[in-house]
């Protein structure tokens, strides 16, 4: 506890807080007919749970230990970007900086997304069409060259989205167009889907 | 010498649930929930609604600030969570799964309210015309003590709740987050300082 949380003052805000809250009464009613109107989950195979993304746990030195190890891999592909010259030499470590390609439309209306970012261990799309969840639309890497995709299918509408490169750092898409700040420190890219085709 | 072998047995609690039989082998309340669910047994959901919706609407309450939002939050929450259900795994804590889902829920919650009082600020009329929303709390002390949350940055406030509200170590918020442990750390020292700072206010005017 730092000074400030043991002052009296944050104290009192704190307990007040911690009080139980009054709901409609309804509420709950209302979450289990809206359940009862779904189709039941059924259980994954076993072989399935097995191809299913985990989350591993490191310590404070294993986590280094990997940082390191990635830092490394991004340094080479950086090299080898520069090497070849174009646009990814000018900016060789800045994935914010780098445009990616706009999506693509396609008749099955899936979108593909695309960003340069070849120093990055990882990169996810987050958008409302996946409740921002950082865990669920990794983007694969495409060979070495730093380019990272995926694709999603988009309803009609207006999406907000944006890249999280190693799991923190969000990052708009410089090709797209920029939604407002939505309050919690981010602004977003905006996708327009409209019967199907992209705008 | 010889000694006796252990006695190694896995005690098996069978019952028949919707589908077929469900196996509870050692598992947690929730875990046997889960399973009832997927064998068929949607009621057995209404546990585990009951079990975490008391907690789940205080941290949306304090996040939002007011009622109705949180009950978007909640509803959407235990929904997606339901159609996910088959993809939570057991080794997690399904409350901290649950969590997950919720505090992502708030965020989507809160930015579609941004965008909607930014068209309400075009529209001056319906603004003057909008009821007011409903208080939080009947009690002075707590409809206070939300208004002094609600002036709090979102992510700073978000951090505070996690920690001071619903106690939770600082692992468990960065693994609901995706927010690095010192990020979390920091955030939470600047809701404490931003609140201190309030007083200290407060006691010169």
């Amino acid at each position: 506890m730092t000074d400030s949380d043991q002052h009296p003052y944050v104290e009192w805000i704190a307990s007040e807080a911690r009080r139980p809250v009054l709901m409609d009464p309804g509420a709950r009613d209302r979450i289990m007919a809206a359940v009862r109107a779904e189709p039941v989950p059924t259980p994954v195979p076993a072989w399935r749970r097995l191809l299913q993304p985990r989350v591993f746990h490191m310590s404070p030195a294993g986590s280094a230990l990997l940082a390191a190890g990635l830092v490394g891999i991004g340094v080479l592909t950086g090299v080898a970007t520069s090497n070849r010259g174009g646009r990814a030499a000018e900016h060789p470590r800045d994935v914010a900086v780098l445009p990616s390609q706009p999506p693509v439309s396609s008749p099955d209306t899936m979108y593909k997304f695309v960003i340069v970012a070849p120093q990055a261990g990882k990169v996810s799309l987050v958008g409302d069409f996946n409740d921002w969840d950082v865990a669920k639309t990794p983007m694969t890497r495409a060979g070495q060259s730093g380019l990272w995709t995926v694709a999603v299918p988009l309803s009609a509408g207006r999406h907000l989205y944006a890249f999280v490169v190693d799991g923190t750092t969000w990052v708009q898409d410089p090709s797209a167009p920029i939604a407002p700040d939505d309050g919690f420190g981010h602004a977003n890219s905006v996708k327009l889907v409209v019967g199907g085709s992209s705008l | 010498m010889l000694t006796r072998p252990r006695d190694s047995f896995i005690a098996l609690d069978v019952t028949f649930a919707g589908r077929g039989w469900v196996i509870k082998q050692d598992m947690s309340d929730d875990a046997a929930d889960v399973q009832r669910v997927l064998a068929g047994d949607v009621e057995a959901y209404a546990a585990l609604v009951d079990r975490y919706y008391d907690r789940c609407a205080r941290f949306a309450i304090r996040m939002l600030g007011n009622r109705d939002d949180a009950e978007d939050a909640l509803q959407a929450t235990f929904l997606r969570a339901y159609r996910a259900l088959n993809r939570y795994q057991e080794r997690d804590r399904f409350s901290a799964w649950l969590y997950r889902i919720l505090v992502n829920q708030c965020r989507s919650v809160a930015a579609r309210r941004a965008h909607r009082e930014r068209v309400f600020v075009r529209e001056e009329a319906l603004l003057l015309n909008a009821p007011d929303r409903s208080p939080v709390w009947t009690g002075e002390d707590e409809e206070f003590v939300q208004r002094v949350l609600n002036e709090l940055d979102p992510l700073l406030r978000e951090a505070f709740l996690l920690k001071h509200i619903e106690e939770m170590s600082y692992e468990e918020m960065s693994a609901l987050t995706g927010v690095g442990v010192s990020a979390l750390k920091m955030r939470v020292k600047r809701a404490c300082d931003r609140l201190r700072e309030r007083w200290e206010r407060i006691q010169h005017d």
